[in-house]
């Protein structure tokens, strides 16, 4: 629906409109849209992978708490980290600032993927590494790294997937990337023909990169779980103070900030009395929308991901890559979108919470098919061979081996897309029925009058409803024993 | 193997398909039993918490409730053109007389009675008095009171000279009131004047821009800047937390040879869609009573638009105060042209 929507209106742009976009507009909003996704990308491994070897490969006092402040941001979302440090600090500002906030609040994606496959790797390479005298950075970089290369793939292609579409933090920061561009020309020029030929060169482009991660990940397909989980060596003196100063670091900027900043205004707020039952009510909203929403999603998906790993054929990759386009296409784009189908062949259901779940799913549904496919790609054809042979039909063994198999990739693609949903503003903004304010909703308010202060206990309340869901990603992360 | 697959991928989309139904059926359900007694709906681009105590004494006076539905102006009006006759919305509120004028271009708003909106002057008002304005703003300078120089100044145009290098506190250019400010420069001043000054702007605030207008009001009475560009209802927020704050207001370019201050207004109109027209009318003529137009300009620190209604007492003598000679209404028709000139300087 959103894809034909840019369609039908890039359509309509004459040559010259394209001649002039094209030399006016877009080589800028290119550069600094890639300028911005590589530094984000650049920073998000970093950050990311080095916290991950540290928890996976170092014992250490404290880590399973370590490994709940490096996830724990993924429920800040960008506008909020954007407004808290904006306030904080006036040097916040520009390409280096949306880097900055880019990289915290995404980071844990990276961090997650790269702990797991850390967590998953055969303690017997690295081993044959030692033995054969392989100095221990070599042993990083050259056995260690390549076997990570899949996980931070999908990572990386999930951060730019979230760069590239990010709306709050930049308009924020000003840094005019695509997103914000077509925003601008759909909301403050209501120049709607405009707006889509500038999705069109997002989406042209959004697809190339993730065919470039699909090409790099092609060959690299590592059906063998651990047999013996990998060693982790006991830290201590020197080895202790630097882990934790660098866990620190990045929790204190990623976490202790902007949580201090929640903490303080909440008590505020509760002083006040500002904490009423129309609050529980967005929470309610909140939680109903996002749930929704990631069921969907969890379910679409699987006959995606199904597809496309058992066939491996082009029409499953285009598939796939249609699948992606509600994350590639900005939230109000994709809002709109809906808007114009839903009223143009589905009337009655218009401002009803169906189209938003509707919207919802459609812009998440990538994060679960790639959580999904993931998952599934673990899983070694000859089991589903020998359960054929067993006599098991196709629902018995999809009930009762692929299912189970890939519960770790549904607990995945359920936790991200609700997370996410949970944070998603533009298309809440436009599409939700009428008074159904959510946690995001009531945040995008306030901070536009500046008076954020005033949304401290919703910011607050969206950290404290991921936690359920970053346990049961936490969870499923664990390597399986026995 | 293929068979399987494929078998699976039927029964899946089935499933997904026979759930989606479910939630369809249940959605419209849901809808169906939500409407016991119509309430008003506004589509409100001003903050809600400015419009919920005004919308509550208004239906504890008429009986109608009110569901405020908030968000961004301009979002809100593309909401509004796209929905047509399926919208829910029976007024549209909208901080900024630019959007109103947009959607009485567009076709979007029904003719207010005259007899409502007379008492508010004309510039005011759109121009099919589809649209009124509740309350007005001013584009002033705040300055530390304690700082050198000060006291020269007397316009916005003064900002741009190179001895505010570093002392000069703006918005970013994304900001829309600082774009409707440029929209009214360069309308009067002609686009040479309003580029050039511009240009000063960009050299004097560097790269450091701020998000917030209440960034700037803080880091003027802080001293990190000497004056800033902003919505004089900002200085007396922050002068409401801090009563001692070294910060005065200058009303600029109130000579005789300049151009006035920039004005621009809160509005609101009837969706011409509206189920309720008569509820809209009554809301309409509630806020531009006496006691909605106090309520509704005293909420930010506004000036009411209605002649002889009393502004808040702080604020500067709206009375004495030369308000830059350009309709309201034109604003719209200036918006591009000011953002191309943005575009243009690459003003951050």
């Amino acid at each position: 629906m959103p894809l034909a929507f840019v369609l039908s209106n890039a359509a309509q742009l004459a040559w010259t409109e394209w001649h002039a976009l094209w030399s006016a507009r877009i080589p800028r909003l290119l550069l600094n849209t890639l300028v911005l996704a590589s530094w984000v990308a650049v920073g998000t491994m970093v950050v990311g992978v080095s916290t991950a070897w540290l928890v996976a490969r170092r014992e250490f006092r404290g880590r399973s708490v370590a490994i709940w402040l490096m996830v724990l941001p993924l429920a800040v979302p960008t506008y909020v980290f954007a407004n808290i440090y904006t306030s904080l600090s006036a040097s916040v500002h520009g390409m280096a600032g949306a880097v900055f906030v880019l990289t915290l609040a995404s980071f844990p994606y990276v961090f997650l993927l790269a702990r797991a496959a850390l967590d998953g790797q055969s303690r017997s390479l690295e081993d044959a590494a030692r033995s054969s005298g392989c100095p221990p950075l070599e042993r990083f970089t050259r056995v260690t790294l390549p076997l990570l290369r899949p996980a931070l793939a999908a990572a990386v292609a999930i951060v730019v997937l979230h760069t590239v579409a990010d709306f709050g933090a930049v308009s924020l920061l000003r840094v005019q990337t695509f997103t914000l561009a077509i925003y601008h020309q759909m909301s403050g020029r209501f120049d709607y023909q405009g707006a889509a030929g500038l999705s069109l060169v997002l989406i042209v482009l959004t697809l190339t990169l993730l065919i470039l991660e699909r090409f790099f990940r092609r060959k690299q397909r590592y059906y063998a779980r651990a047999a013996a989980p990998p060693r982790r060596q006991p830290a201590r003196g020197a080895e202790l103070v630097v882990i934790w100063s660098v866990l620190g670091s990045v929790a204190l900027f990623a976490l202790a900030v902007p949580l201090g900043w929640m903490f303080v205004w909440t008590a505020e707020a509760l002083a006040n009395g500002a904490v009423g039952p129309a609050f529980w009510g967005y929470t309610r909203n909140t939680f109903a929308a996002a749930t929704l929403a990631a069921i969907a999603a969890l379910v679409l998906a699987l006959p995606v991901a199904l597809y496309h790993a058992r066939r491996r054929s082009a029409a499953s990759a285009t598939a796939l890559q249609l699948a992606s386009v509600g994350f590639v296409l900005p939230g109000p784009v994709v809002a709109l979108g809906v808007l114009v189908a839903v009223i143009a062949v589905a009337g009655p259901l218009y401002g009803t919470l169906f189209v938003l779940v509707a919207a919802l799913t459609i812009r998440f549904l990538p994060l679960s098919v790639q959580a999904e496919e993931a998952a599934l790609q673990q899983i070694t054809p000859s089991v589903l061979q020998a359960g054929r042979s067993l006599g098991a039909g196709p629902i018995e063994s999809l009930r009762r081996l692929v299912l189970p198999m890939m519960r770790g990739g549904l607990t995945a693609a359920f936790v991200f897309v609700f997370i996410d949903a949970l944070k998603e503003l533009p298309a809440t903004l436009l599409l939700r029925p009428v008074g159904f304010d959510t946690l995001a909703v009531r945040i995008w308010v306030e901070s536009s009058e500046e008076m954020l202060e005033l949304a401290a206990p919703a910011a607050l309340m969206l950290v404290v409803a991921s936690l359920p869901a970053i346990w049961l990603i936490l969870r499923a992360g664990q390597p399986t024993r026995g | 193997m293929r068979i399987i697959i494929i078998t699976l991928m039927k029964r899946l989309i089935l499933l997904a398909v026979i759930l989606f139904a479910v939630a369809a059926a249940w959605a419209i359900a849901q809808e169906r039993t939500l409407t016991p007694a119509e309430p008003l709906v506004i589509y409100t681009g001003r903050s809600d918490q400015f419009v919920r105590p005004l919308a509550e004494r208004f239906t504890a006076q008429s009986g109608i409730p009110v569901t405020l539905h908030a968000g961004s102006a301009t979002e809100l009006l593309n909401k509004l053109r796209v929905e047509g006759a399926r919208t829910s919305a029976d007024l549209y509120l909208s901080n900024d007389a630019g959007t109103l004028q947009i959607g009485e271009d567009e076709g979007l708003f029904a003719q207010l009675p005259l007899l409502l909106t007379q008492t508010v002057p004309a510039n005011y008002r759109g121009r099919d008095n589809t649209w009124v304005g509740l309350s007005a703003r001013a584009r002033v300078l705040v300055v530390n009171t304690s700082a050198d120089g000060v006291d020269a100044l007397d316009s916005v145009f003064d900002i741009a000279d190179p001895k505010w290098a570093g002392k000069l506190g703006v918005t970013t250019s994304a900001n829309e009131s600082f774009v409707a400010g440029l929209s009214v420069y360069q309308a009067l001043l002609g686009h040479d004047r309003a580029e050039r000054w511009l240009r000063g702007l960009r050299e004097n605030a560097g790269r450091e821009v701020y998000a917030k207008h209440g960034a700037i009001v803080a880091d003027v009475a802080a001293g990190r800047r000497t004056v800033g560009l902003v919505n004089h209802y900002y200085i007396f927020r922050h002068l409401n937390q801090h009563p001692d704050a070294p910060i005065r207001v200058i009303v600029p370019d109130q000579g005789d040879d300049q151009i006035g201050v920039a004005w621009n207004v809160a509005g609101i109109a009837i969706s011409r869609h509206a189920r309720n027209k008569e509820a809209a009318e009554a809301f309409v003529a509630f806020v531009l009573s006496d006691e909605g137009q106090r309520m509704f300009a005293d909420a930010n620190a506004e000036y009411p638009t209605r002649a002889g209604v009393a502004a808040d007492e702080r604020l500067p003598d709206p009375d004495a105060i030369k308000v830059a000679d350009l309709s309201l209404a034109e604003l719209a028709a200036r918006r591009d042209a000011a953002i191309e000139l943005i575009d243009k300087v690459g003003m951050p």
